[in-house]
């Protein structure tokens, strides 16, 4: 278990750092109230981002901020069928975004998938959770592609079988 | 002029009081010690070499931690860079955790610490962004499959996975001598490894 | 060591608290308004409401003696409120700033009060009796980044103020008229307005949290979003400090501070529970966690993940941990003095992101 899982704990410890994150109103217009991740219009409320790699393909980058945490994940893609099936699952997700509080509508180039935790979300939501959240979603991830994966090729054998057998 | 458009000019960066132009080099400290050149961090990295060959890979990673080029530029850090990963990798697993806690001891222990976590996170943002174009693009299928919306990118298990486990397993190690409060001075800390 | 009084108000961010002196009022910052709280018994029931702010509540302040209530908020504005037989008046301040109020405090005289603000000024505000008015007069340079905190010295001229352009920086906010010429001290002899008797930055940087002066006035502390505390020491006006000490630490960063006598400071932020350092001129330590808890919480915390990882394998179990070990649920965002007696703290409270005021006892 620990081989498999360590990763993830490196990406906890990161981001309990990152989420260290306080309301904070933005200092370019007035009354408002923006995520300063995605404003960029102060460099000082911009903290240095973090990436966290396994390989070259396996990545999450982790962009801090005053009010706002944006974090990137890679999704780990072995073959084109992986490939596929990673774009088919994280278009349909992000196009269901709004049910799901964090997630943003578009990645952060070259990631597949991106989340946006401001202050309110940690208000509202324990920060521990959040983490057990973003976690939870790459390891699950994970196995549901390969899982799509086998069923794939299981289904094609088996199209291709029945396709033959009248022919026998 | 007339060709261009007004509408897509950003204001704020014309405006020297605007928080846009926040000088960014005013959050450096002022004991920051003299830009070091790569001829410099090359020095070093022979230096740092050598005590590993002398099989001293405890005074090996003090050195290279105290040398780190703060001030640096690009160029010298990158050196210095590969000089880091190269001890980390040239010290076996069972060792780590002796020699961390030796070199995040003492006098300037805790700085030596932060150091390291930032070169950790250095080496892995790096080579993830780096290694991309040279590494030769590997086909998967040769045929195409008909999928247009789908780029050419880099499939397989992806290069540099060696070299990030070890960065990782140092990271773990690291984090549990120097704590959370050291990856929140990665993030804040200007003077960029 | 007494259990501490937890006061769980509701649902939703306390941006800021303040008791009142007999400890029978408490004022928090909820949302667009400020509630006030009396105690009966041993709880605290909703009394009041100051309505009048239409952007969240950044901060709150009840003087001691007068029990006038000052507060500002992300709509630019300040209102000071008076008790009046038909209920709490607001008189609107002058501010003359155009972006966030940050952060609020009664000067001890209680003649002034500072209003930190977005907008990259402080302003210090004083009434004008001609006018019947509170009018302010701006502390601008050299001020990059919006103002996060302030701490009155003393002598009520003295005001320091840590900001996201990661100084702390102490001024002065002398008004003629209004205050007395005060002692010449460390900080400097004579301090006409915005004189700039220190400025502090970390080596590795990061946003200022909180500061306070000791009860002296002697000695400047704050934090900053680096995890670290930093104690100032200064020597002479326009001199290098005698002594600057940094504790970095391996916890999360840490929101506020206060100072318990010249020897000790209590702080605490996202890491939901108090800490107490000790030191002095020679050195500073951190002392351990106020939370009524054995162990060391960071090698508790990778093994509650690794625990936790554990526990998912299992499925069901995941929501056992909803619950933190630490009194506060979530990040403390203020710590104030609750009772002292010649600067020595005998109890303290706080308050955060969770909805509870908690009373400690030092």
């Amino acid at each position: 278990m620990s081989q498999s899982l360590r990763p993830y704990l490196h990406v906890r410890s990161s981001l309990t750092a990152a989420l260290t994150i306080s309301n904070f109103a933005s200092q370019a217009s007035e009354r408002h109230n923006t995520p300063q991740v995605e404003a960029r219009d102060s460099p000082e409320l911009l903290l240095n981002p973090l990436h966290i790699s396994r390989n070259e393909n396996e990545k999450v980058f982790i962009e801090p901020s005053r009010n706002s945490v944006r974090v990137s994940i890679r999704i780990k893609q072995a073959d084109e069928i992986e490939h596929i099936l990673v774009h088919k699952f994280t278009r349909f997700l992000t196009q269901r975004a709004e049910s799901f509080f964090i997630l943003r509508r578009k990645p952060v180039e070259g990631f597949d998938i991106s989340f946006l935790i401001t202050n309110f979300h940690t208000e509202k939501m324990l920060t521990h959770k959040l983490i057990d959240f973003v976690i939870e979603f790459m390891e699950e991830v994970d196995k549901e592609i390969s899982e799509m994966k086998l069923f794939l090729n299981a289904r094609a054998r088996f199209v291709a079988e029945s396709f033959l057998t009248p022919f026998d | 002029m007339s060709q261009l458009n007004y509408r897509t000019i950003n204001i704020d960066a014309l405006d020297p009081e605007s928080s846009t132009n926040f000088p960014m080099e005013s959050l450096l400290p002022a004991n920051l010690p003299q830009a070091a050149s790569a001829s410099d961090a090359a020095s070093a990295a022979t230096q740092v070499r050598q005590m590993l060959r002398g099989g001293d890979p405890e005074g090996a990673l003090q050195t290279v931690l105290d040398t780190a080029p703060l001030g640096g530029d690009d160029r010298a850090k990158e050196v210095h860079l590969a000089t880091v990963i190269d001890v980390l990798q040239g010290i076996r697993q069972g060792e780590m955790t002796r020699i961390l806690e030796g070199v995040c001891s003492g006098d300037g222990g805790a700085e030596r610490a932060d150091c390291l976590m930032k070169y950790l996170y250095k080496g892995m943002s790096s080579s993830a962004s780096g290694s991309g174009a040279q590494s030769p693009k590997k086909s998967v299928s040769p045929q195409a499959t008909g999928f247009s919306q789908i780029q050419a990118r880099n499939l397989g298990e992806g290069g540099g996975g060696q070299q990030m486990s070890v960065l990782l397993s140092w990271h773990e190690k690291l984090v549990e001598i120097a704590g959370t409060g050291s990856i929140v001075r990665v993030m804040t800390d200007r003077r960029t490894v | 060591m007494t259990t501490p009084q937890v006061h769980h108000l509701f649902h939703a961010p306390i941006a800021d608290h303040s008791f009142s002196t007999d400890k029978q009022t408490l004022a928090v910052a909820r949302e667009n308004n400020v509630e006030l709280y009396q105690q009966s018994g041993n709880k605290f029931a909703l009394s009041d409401e100051l309505k009048g702010h239409e952007k969240t509540v950044t901060s709150v302040d009840i003087a001691p003696n007068s029990g006038r209530i000052v507060t500002c908020s992300q709509d630019r504005n300040a209102y000071v409120w008076e008790k009046t037989p038909s209920g709490w008046k607001p008189t609107l301040v002058l501010l003359r700033i155009n972006r966030a109020a940050t952060f609020v405090r009664w000067s001890p005289s209680e003649q002034k009060f500072a209003v930190g603000s977005g907008a990259r000024v402080i302003a210090v505000c004083y009434f004008e009796e001609e006018n019947d008015w509170w009018i302010s007069k701006h502390l601008k340079k050299p001020i990059r980044s919006t103002i996060t905190t302030l701490a009155w010295h003393p002598n009520s001229v003295l005001l320091a103020a840590g900001s996201t352009d990661s100084h702390a920086r102490v001024f002065s906010s002398f008004i003629k008229g209004i205050d007395t010429r005060p002692e010449p001290s460390a900080w400097g002899e004579r301090l006409p307005f915005n004189t700039i008797c220190g400025e502090y930055l970390n080596d590795t940087a990061g946003w200022i949290q909180g500061v306070a002066f000791s009860p002296s006035g002697n000695a400047l502390a704050f934090t900053g979003h680096d995890s670290s505390v930093t104690v100032v020491y200064p020597s002479a006006p326009e001199q290098p400090p005698r002594a600057m000490l940094n504790i970095s630490t391996r916890m999360l960063p840490l929101n506020s501070l206060i100072w318990n006598g010249e020897t000790e400071i209590i702080a605490a932020g996202h890491d939901c529970e108090p800490f107490r350092f000790r030191g002095d001129e020679n050195g500073w330590q951190l002392a351990g966690s106020l939370e009524n808890k054995a162990g060391d919480a960071g090698g508790a915390r990778e093994e509650s993940a690794l625990n936790m990882f554990r526990q998912m394998d299992l499925k069901g179990q995941a929501s056992a941990d909803t619950k933190l070990k630490s009194t506060h649920q979530n990040t403390v965002n203020t710590i104030r003095v609750h009772e002292e007696a010649n600067g020595a703290v005998s109890s303290f409270s706080t308050s955060g992101v969770d909805g509870r005021v908690v009373v400690w006892s030092a």
